[in-house]
């Protein structure tokens, strides 16, 4: 793991999880699979607290475990599962356009618990739908679950692993950890659950604050001590069939873009047709039966013609012509174009250069150098002799997409890295001011709940003065900027990763 | 040695033509130190894009931020929890003040929430001491209530009386520092 890949993974864990969690995450990052107590050691915390940490982080599917030869059970942490959280607004937006609110909340219900029952997730989500309805409706577990169940068959939720049943019990004592296992064809099987009943209002602060003492409450919130129904299956997140989708939106805009509506509903259908019976990573579709960029090719000629999406050389297309773009906006247009025409020509050398582009000499050096430094574009060394003189050496520029694609990767890491601990520093700057504003707001809240005047209430908002208004303006201008900035560079980093992906599967 | 020309005189050991430049030419300028922390960059960023779709997902980043801190899951270092002496001794305090007391409503409200949000997780949470390590963050989060619930009192009743606080100079380091070096010396 690159020092860019583990700073954002500690930023990360820091701003989800807490101190803790990331010191012990971000050690198992560094160092790969560790037993617990070797961590506690080299961590210097206490035994105590790192299991707790280990507890969020394999329930948050962060981190997994194996025991080894002579019963050592070894921890190891998922760099790559880390980075994901960047892109969880990104998931629960996709679901709440694809199956409205209902499957958005379970969406967002999974991925802040890591796992969960199905009966947990739907009731948990009647309860919170039921907050936001109108007084005296509530919602019908019934409608949640068919939600679930359409989110299971379309391979957006699939089931943990779980601990295998032995039917013959071992005599000797049990392992130190259970080996999970998961059947395909049981991932995405939804138990036979009769989940009957409605979501709960939780009451008013106003009747819980005034009526209910403390020790009331707890007997409200778990009335139903049946056992549950599904114990020990367990929901999580299908984020691969998620990138699934991201990929195929991408490549359908870049076919609208490139060519018009129409094909790109042909490309859309072709996807979607495919979209179970293709495994996440493959390079092409299964073939089906019924046209021409590189993207969409003929595989065969049965039943009227098979055609095939080149998947690998959709992504390849994205990748570069993120590529493309980055060059631009950084270094010019004339560099865009000279970037383009080596990307073309695959190697020329420096006269080359200038003569295809038609720009004079001393600026296309000069241009081809700075993408030179910045790794954008590579020299090839061609030797004319044994001896590799290099006054008798071709020197040819070329771009080599795969590590340009890296380089660009690593860069987008640093870059969301850093927007986060701008927006700490910003935060933490106007901390006090933050609160003070919080307590104001509170202190409204409360007292239009109790019914106070006009007067009184414009007394606590000039609690604020102007100029400090001002200031949470502009903070909160800044840290919107930068949250949303990091949302559209984890966008680029998806494309990359993909790229990356596919080009490794593919050799 | 044969092939040494031009004694003294620089020479490359490669065709300069290869790289672009012709000979004799002026050269560009050597490079001494490392390139500038911010350099300045001739074409401003491509401003970001706009929707309704991206505000959405601004939001949901933010509130997700916001309940990620609240869930059992976030555990807080024993420096944090233990950083406030003084907040004892407000528990004691505030057990005393009768209920009417806006700002004591408005703690029982984040209690009982937490306290809430603390039963409900239970289900998810196996380990015998993670469930006394919660009930122990339970309480924790009521230390830090009564402590912010202190420091607000505080403030309320100073713009109760008629002090005017600026004839009263406060020390050198009271109150918030300002990180950003400006005022080093003030004469």
């Amino acid at each position: 793991m690159t020092q860019a890949e583990i700073k954002l993974c500690s930023l990360l864990l820091q701003e989800h999880f807490g101190e803790i969690v990331e010191k012990i995450g971000v050690h198992l990052i560094r160092t790969g699979s560790q037993p617990l107590r070797v961590i506690a050691h080299d961590t210097g915390t206490s035994l105590d607290q790192v299991k707790k940490a280990l507890c969020v982080l394999i329930q948050h599917n962060l981190v997994i475990y194996q025991v080894h030869k002579r019963g050592v059970v070894e921890y190891e942490a998922q760099c790559s599962r880390v980075l994901r959280m960047l892109r969880y607004p990104r998931y629960i937006y996709t679901t709440k356009t694809l199956y409205s609110d209902t499957g958005e909340l379970i969406v967002e219900e999974l991925l802040l618990n890591g796992k969960m029952t199905m009966s947990a997730v739907v009731k948990k989500v009647a309860d919170r739908l039921t907050e936001t309805m109108e007084d005296g409706k509530t919602m019908d577990y019934a409608e949640v679950s068919n939600t679930f169940v359409r989110l299971a068959d379309t391979h957006f939720v699939q089931r943990c692993p779980l601990v295998p049943a032995t039917e013959n019990s071992d005599p000797g004592p049990p392992p130190p950890a259970p080996t999970l296992v998961i059947n395909e064809k049981d991932m995405y099987l939804v138990p036979k659950l009769s989940l009957i009943g409605k979501g709960k209002r939780r009451r008013s602060s106003d009747e819980d604050a005034a009526g209910e003492p403390k020790a009331k409450r707890p007997k409200h919130t778990t009335d139903n001590k049946e056992p549950i129904p599904d114990d020990g299956i367990y929901w999580q997140v299908n984020l691969d069939r998620f990138h699934q989708h991201f990929r195929d939106q991408a490549i359908v805009s870049a076919v609208a873009n490139r060519m018009d509506q129409t094909s790109s509903e042909i490309v859309r259908t072709m996807l979607r047709m495919s979209e179970i019976t293709t495994p996440s990573s493959a390079p092409f579709t299964q073939p089906l039966s019924s046209n021409e960029l590189e993207f969409v090719g003929k595989s065969g000629d049965s039943g009227g013609g098979m055609y095939v999406i080149n998947l690998h050389k959709a992504l390849t297309s994205l990748a570069t012509a993120t590529l493309e773009s980055v060059v631009q906006e950084r270094f010019g247009s004339r560099c865009a174009r000279i970037f383009r025409l080596v990307l073309q020509k695959k190697h020329l050398e420096q006269k080359q250069v200038e003569d295809f582009a038609m720009i004079p000499a001393k600026e296309a050096k000069d241009m081809l150098y700075k993408m030179l430094s910045e790794n954008f574009v590579s020299l090839q060394e061609i030797p004319k002799t044994p001896d590799h003189a290099p006054s008798r050496t071709f020197y040819l520029y070329t771009v080599n997409v795969l590590s340009a694609a890296r380089m660009l990767l690593h860069r987008c890491y640093k870059s969301i890295a850093n927007l986060i601990e701008r927006r700490q520093f910003e935060t933490k700057e106007n901390k006090r001011l933050l609160e003070k504003s919080q307590r104001v707001e509170a202190i409204i809240a409360s007292m239009q709940a109790t019914g106070a005047e006009e007067a009184q209430l414009q007394e606590i908002e000039e609690m604020i003065t102007a100029p400090e208004r001002q200031q949470l303006e502009t903070l909160k201008r800044n840290v919107n900027k930068l949250d949303a900035s990091e949302i559209q560079v984890d966008e680029t980093i998806f494309l990359l990763e993909s790229y990356i992906e596919s080009t490794m599967k593919k050799q | 040695m044969a092939g040494n020309k031009g004694r003294g005189r620089a020479a490359y050991t490669f065709n300069i033509e290869a790289v672009g430049f012709s000979r004799g030419e002026k050269l560009p300028d050597v490079v001494l130190k490392p390139p500038p922390l911010f350099p300045d960059t001739d074409y401003k960023p491509v401003p970001l894009k706009t929707g309704e779709g991206e505000d959405y997902m601004l939001a949901l980043k933010q509130e997700l931020r916001e309940t990620m801190k609240r869930m059992p899951y976030f555990i807080e270092t024993p420096e944090e929890k233990q950083a406030d002496p003084k907040s004892k001794k407000a528990k004691d305090t505030d057990k005393g003040t009768s209920l009417a007391n806006t700002a004591d409503v408005l703690k029982k409200i984040e209690e009982l929430e937490k306290r809430g949000d603390g039963e409900k997780s239970d289900e998810e949470n196996e380990e015998k001491e993670g469930s006394k390590e919660k009930s122990k963050e339970g309480d924790d989060d009521d230390e830090d209530d009564a402590a912010e619930q202190e420091e607000y009192d505080e403030e309320e009743q100073e713009e109760e009386n008629d002090y005017i606080n600026s004839y009263f100079e406060d020390g050198d380091d009271f109150g918030a520092e300002s990180d950003d070096n400006m005022d080093e010396a003030t004469y």
